[in-house]
């Protein structure tokens, strides 16, 4: 728990960029793993996550996280900079996605305001053995390097070049120097030091003298202080003054000395062995860094546009507002005292209202609208994972990535596509034998498509392995009784489907993956809280083909009221193919009671609202009522209402959770408010059929 | 109010800095998030002070800061580093960076370190 920063928008950024860099760190390996080993600019990239990772967790006091996240940016600093050859790419991708995970999980942490107390020792400790077996697998490079640095070591006073061997100054100093505790780097500041000093002195002499190359210069300076020892003409105070003006000053020592003694005494010692270079050559070493150019594709995209981040209450209120504006200006509009007065400026400018809002509506929505790659792009690292765990060889194939949902149903959609996923590899996706075999290709391939199709979102998990057995499907069937209809009455496709169904599972053992029977319940429990549909069908021997149908948005649909008795029912426009008076011999009724209708040579059921609800309504005679074709799931019936009111864009209401659990009414999926005040219900035609 | 640049690639590391500056009384003119960015504002905004990070994309700070102090050699640029950046913060005080800071930073440091530099003339 952080307890430096409390405030919350620290937090929030802190989890939400680290977040993104993960997702982009891990991209990033598994396409490296693709492409055999690490490009320089993949290197340069992870480091460069890493870094800032550090840094990060390091300032919200996450001790754990900035420690692994050090321990990969000191391995990714060797690779930069040494560019050894002989690394086991493998053995890195592994390391990195374990820190991956690692990270994910303590971010969970952060999030739900746990305690983060993850070990990441053993993780770093890896690491650190893998690092130093490459180092010495790859030390004739390594020693080079030191040799140099041991030539140019020396160095450690500073002559002005026009006064080479005696100097005629007037003024000799010697200072020393204490830095306030903590600044860290005093072996730097003492740098700093020096280097500004050279504009006003011409002898400069300090100690310790390594401040340069050896860190450990900073724990001397520490506890014995840094001195200096210097020749110049300017006076006391303005030496003083410079001196005062060093960040972190705890403490200062000038002393002006008489003569020039000691200093040629300490000069004298060090002269046998000293060289004219500048200081500025012992540098050459560092900074690599700018050399490399970079080619950053996917932050150099979002670089171009201008983008903020909002947060999601935000959005989920305004979406409120616009709901409310719509009832709203229904009420205006449709107010029953306007009712039938000539108004010809009135509607106009109700018109203009109405064009206004319905643009608000759509911009709101698609605010909202976030595109499905993240979430599809998610699921590269299962494949991986999974194939390397089972042993199979797969590729995964994303199709329509751009496709747009909303934000809220985004969520929901990220661990039932995990588990279809990883259906698809546990049960479809055969081992490579039995592929080879089979006469298909050794690697499967796994297909995540989406696509629109009309107010709803298509997507489709698709693998090109052995498919669903039917028998084996019927007999789990049977042995559960989850048998609704029978055998010889299903289409395939009817029992396919029976794979849905709670407690269903043909697989015989159960694995760490599935086999438990809960994950395809799960999954449609998920779908059908977000207003979807799950189907699937199959080839045996060739593919299984599962579908997601999931609607654009939830909260505002076109609706055609209608009227039966004295209550409102609102029927989805989408929903609707057409509507007409019936005549009285149209309909025929069958030997069990249920009534029926054709149309054009089809056989349509027909459902009597008032006798379905209950309601009370003088209009019961066929003739004096109105029928709606409506159609879900390819499956259409007709609707027998008692007039139509008039098509209304509606905002859907959820039922209150008091009626919901009170009593469970079949066939309606929300509530509103129409323009006159009154509730009116509206239908859920899949639940009716 | 003195006005400052801050560059770093973190947008983490610009929020926290941002804070501690908005609380002390300094105006934060601008923000980048790389090196060339970081040039390009400084010679727009020209700020009295630039916070600027090491390691960053596209652009280095120690590139970053060769370049500002051609367009301005009285520039006033403190760098931003972590532990083990030594050697590039010593490349970047003898480029004529003023001073650094070390990642993580206290409050205390950040303003300490700024107030210094601006009073150095």
């Amino acid at each position: 728990m952080s307890s430096y920063y409390s405030n919350e928008p620290m937090l929030d950024m802190f989890i939400f960029e680290t977040s993104q860099l993960i997702e982009q760190l891990e991209t990033s390996i598994l396409s490296s793993e693709k492409s055999s080993c690490y490009t320089q600019s993949a290197i340069n990239e992870i480091f460069r996550i890493m870094h800032t990772i550090k840094g990060s967790s390091a300032m919200m006091m996450f001790e754990n996280i900035s420690c692994l996240a050090h321990a990969i940016e000191d391995l990714f600093y060797f690779l930069r900079e040494e560019k050894p050859q002989k690394v086991d790419c493998a053995v890195i991708s592994d390391l990195v996605l374990e820190s991956i995970d690692f990270i994910k999980i303590e971010i969970e942490k952060v999030k739900n305001g746990d305690t983060v107390d993850g070990k990441a020792i053993s993780l770093i400790d890896n690491i650190e053995v893998f690092l130093s077996s490459l180092k010495q697998n790859n030390a004739s490079s390594a020693s080079a390097d030191t040799k140099e640095n041991n030539d140019v070591r020396k160095q450690q006073y500073y002559i002005s070049p026009d006064r080479a061997n005696s100097s005629v100054a007037k003024n000799t100093f010697k200072a020393v120097i204490f830095f306030e505790e903590g600044c860290e780097m005093e072996n730097i500041r003492a740098y700093a030091i020096i280097h500004h000093l050279k504009e006003l002195a011409d002898e400069v002499f300090y100690t310790p003298e390594d401040i340069i190359d050896n860190d450990n210069s900073a724990q001397v300076i520490r506890k014995e202080g840094f001195s200096i020892y210097l020749k110049t003409d300017c006076p006391y105070e303005k030496l003083h003054d410079f001196f005062m003006q060093t960040v972190f000053l705890k403490k200062l020592e000038l002393t002006q000395m008489d003569n020039d003694d000691e200093l040629k005494q300490i000069c004298g010692e060090k002269r046998e062995d000293s060289n004219q270079n500048s200081e500025e050559q012992v540098l050459h070493n560092g900074d690599k860094e700018g050399k490399s150019t970079f080619n950053n594709e996917i932050k150099a995209a979002s670089a171009q546009q201008s983008i903020i981040n909002v947060s999601v209450t935000k959005l989920d209120k305004l979406m409120d507002l616009v709901g409310e504006m719509v009832i709203a200006e229904a009420m205006v509009v449709q107010n029953p005292d306007l009712k039938g007065l000539q108004l010809d400026n009135f509607q106009k400018a109700a018109r203009q209202l109405n064009k206004i809002t319905s643009e608000m509506q759509d911009m709101v929505m698609s605010i909202r609208m976030v595109p499905l790659s993240a979430s599809f792009h998610k699921m590269h690292r299962i494949v991986r994972d999974m194939c390397r765990k089972l042993g199979k060889e797969a590729k995964l194939e994303i199709i329509g990535e751009e496709t747009e949902v909303d934000k809220n149903i985004i969520e929901h959609i990220s661990d039932p596509l995990m588990h279809l996923v990883r259906n698809a590899l546990d049960h479809g996706i055969e081992s490579t034998e039995d592929r080879q075999a089979a006469g298909k290709p050794q690697t499967a391939t796994i297909t995540l498509e989406a696509k629109n199709a009309g107010s709803d979102v298509l997507i489709i998990v698709k693998d090109d392995g052995k498919g669903l057995n039917k028998e084996k499907i019927l007999e789990k069937a049977r042995k559960n009784e989850l048998m609704q209809k029978a055998e010889s009455d299903m289409t395939d496709k009817e029992i396919y489907n029976l794979i849905f169904l709670p407690g269903f599972s043909t697989k015989d053992n159960v694995t760490e993956f599935s086999g438990r029977g809960v994950g395809m319940d799960v999954v449609t429990k998920n779908i059908e809280a977000v207003g979807g549909s799950i189907s699937v069908d199959s080839t045996p021997g060739n593919e299984t083909a599962i579908t997601l149908k999931i609607p654009l948005t939830l909260a505002i649909i076109d609706g055609m009221n209608i009227k039966v008795g004295n209550s409102r029912y609102t029927i989805p426009t989408i929903s609707i193919q057409e509507s007409f008076r019936p005549k009285e011999n149209d309909i025929v009724s069958d030997p069990d009671g249920n009534e029926m209708i054709m149309v054009r040579g089809q056989c349509y059921p027909v459902i009597r609202l008032h006798e379905h609800f209950g309601v009370k309504t003088e209009i019961e005679e066929f003739i004096n009522g109105i029928l709606i074709m409506v159609e879900s799931e390819e499956k259409a019936f007709c609707i027998f209402a008692d007039e139509l009111l008039g098509q209304q864009q509606v905002v859907v209401k959820t039922l209150p959770n008091y009626i919901k659990n009170y009593k469970n009414i079949n066939g309606l999926s929300g509530c509103t408010l129409l323009g006159d005040g009154s509730i009116s219900l509206i239908l859920d035609i899949g639940e009716l059929v | 109010m003195k006005r400052v640049l801050i560059a770093d690639d973190a947008a983490f590391m610009r929020m926290a800095i941002k804070t501690i500056l908005d609380k002390n009384g300094f105006e934060v003119v601008g923000e980048a998030e790389n090196g060339r960015i970081a040039v390009r504002k400084f010679e727009e905004l020209k700020p009295d002070i630039v916070t600027m990070d090491i390691t960053m994309p596209e652009m280095t700070g120690l590139e970053a800061l060769k370049s500002i102090k051609k367009i301005d050699p009285g520039a006033k640029v403190i760098m931003i580093s972590a532990m083990g950046q030594e050697v590039m913060v010593m490349e970047a005080i003898t480029l004529g960076a003023k001073s650094f800071i070390v990642k993580p930073f206290k409050e205390g440091h950040v303003i300490k370190t700024l107030n210094k530099v601006l009073l150095d003339i």
